[in-house]
């Protein structure tokens, strides 16, 4: 039997509706309904993440060429599918307790890989583009032919970003050296540049924050309208 | 076993990085890095699946001992059981799974990121009333500024607020986020070194 599309959109709206309303009934509280939502949604969700990771993870990596392999007959790759099914093997007892240190050779090489990535990606990701670009705010060839106004607006505003920048990691140097009474401070130079480096974190989580929240914002407007117009669509299918 | 782990670590944080650095010298070594991160996505895609029978078994634990809020586990768990048999019956692309993207989880995502709303109004008067000082007077008219700023008021612009609030946030607040972005990679850089030369052991071995 076929379901038709309207019926699937009636039953998907139905229980986005739903959904929506049992998550906002937490302006009234930490209360059973949010609660049977979130548990709810965390297991779809868990759920569906499982199913995506077995068809596109487990089987065309793992069981596609395990069986193309045999199939093959050829050695060196039965060889290397049998290796890293072994290797999932040995993940897997990670579930268990009792087997769980047989799994560490697995999880140690999966750290490994996952702390050179992050190692990489922290380099050239983000320290060295974070730097070129503090430095090229100082390029004034943009400038060149316009205004002395333009000049002196581009290189304060450059002076800012790098005193921002400088004062900023200031306040996460946290050497520091004994005192007579044995207590550790930093340097008063240090200490006087981390006080202004407060100042620029405190206007850069600013911004974040006025960032998440027109983003949050957003997503309260879409939802509200979202319930508005399934109302409105379902008294029109009625009337 | 902790000379071994601490081997595999380093030959294999070494050859990815290597994959990234030395390819210009060796151009095998990209093929090898390849190599090794598809492995390393196989095993991760395994270790997912392990995750969820971790979260399965502790609230099926929670259920089985009649814990506070068993109920609730026992909603996740059938929940998950659900949608898992049917996501590897039907695959993640099938109308019904797609049913139950856009019904439950979009939905609910944006709803909770919806209810963010109030919970952060909130945290900004709580910190209005118990902390008064410099950096959360900064931090509140910074968002307030920028908000204001950039958002369309039903009165209609408020004068200059606009161009104040783009260069108050394209300078100053720039200055800070480059300054902790540099921090947070100098951060992530000395731990991937502490992972690679084995003087952090985070998957155990003391």
């Amino acid at each position: 039997m076929l379901i038709s599309a309207d019926l699937i959109n009636l039953v998907t709206g139905l229980i986005s509706f739903l959904f929506t309303l049992l998550i906002f009934s937490y302006v009234l509280g930490d209360n059973p309904l949010f609660r049977i939502a979130v548990y709810i949604f965390v297991g779809v969700s868990a759920g569906y993440i499982a199913a995506v990771t077995w068809w596109q993870v487990i089987m065309p990596r793992l069981v596609y060429p395990l069986m193309s392999a045999i199939a093959s007959g050829n050695m060196l790759d039965l060889g290397l599918m049998l290796a890293l099914l072994f290797a999932a093997f040995l993940l897997l007892t990670k579930a268990s307790p009792h087997l769980s240190g047989m799994g560490r050779i697995v999880v140690a090489f999966l750290v490994g890989v996952g702390a050179a990535v992050t190692l990489a990606g922290a380099l050239i990701g983000t320290l060295i583009p974070q730097v070129l670009g503090t430095i090229n705010a100082f390029d004034m060839t943009f400038v060149s032919g316009k205004d002395i106004g333009y000049f002196i607006e581009a290189i304060s505003n450059s002076v800012i970003i790098l005193v921002g920048t400088v004062l900023t990691l200031s306040y996460f140097h946290f050497g520091a050296r004994p005192k007579a009474d044995g207590s550790m401070r930093r340097l008063g130079l240090i200490e006087a540049l981390a006080w202004g480096g407060r100042i620029f974190i405190g206007i850069a989580l600013g911004a974040v924050f006025a960032g998440v929240y027109a983003a949050a914002l957003t997503a309260l407007i879409e939802r509200i309208s979202s319930l508005i117009n399934f109302i409105l669509e379902l008294l029109g299918k009625f009337q | 076993m902790r000379v071994i782990t601490v081997f595999i670590v380093t030959l294999s944080g070494l050859a990815i990085l290597s994959g990234y650095f030395l390819t210009d010298l060796f151009p095998v070594l990209a093929e090898v890095q390849t190599q090794i991160l598809n492995v390393a996505i196989t095993l991760a895609g395994v270790a997912m699946l392990v995750g969820i029978f971790n979260l399965v078994s502790v609230h099926t634990d929670k259920v089985r001992r009649s814990q506070k809020g068993g109920v609730y586990s026992a909603l996740l768990v059938i929940s998950l059981l659900i949608t898992l048999v049917l996501g590897i019956i039907l695959r993640p692309g099938h109308v019904a799974m797609q049913a139950v993207v856009n019904g439950i989880i979009i939905p609910t995502e944006s709803a909770l990121m919806g209810i963010l709303t109030i919970s952060l109004l909130y945290a900004a008067i709580r910190l209005l009333r118990r902390r008064v000082d410099v950096m959360s007077i900064i931090f509140l008219l910074t968002a307030a500024i920028i908000l204001f700023g950039s958002a369309t008021l039903p009165f209609g612009d408020i004068p200059l607020l606009g161009d104040f609030a783009r260069w108050w946030s394209q300078v100053w607040a720039l200055g800070g986020m480059r300054g902790i972005l540099i921090g947070v990679g100098l951060g992530a850089l000395t731990t991937g070194l502490r992972v690679l030369f084995g003087a952090d052991r985070p998957y155990g071995g003391s």
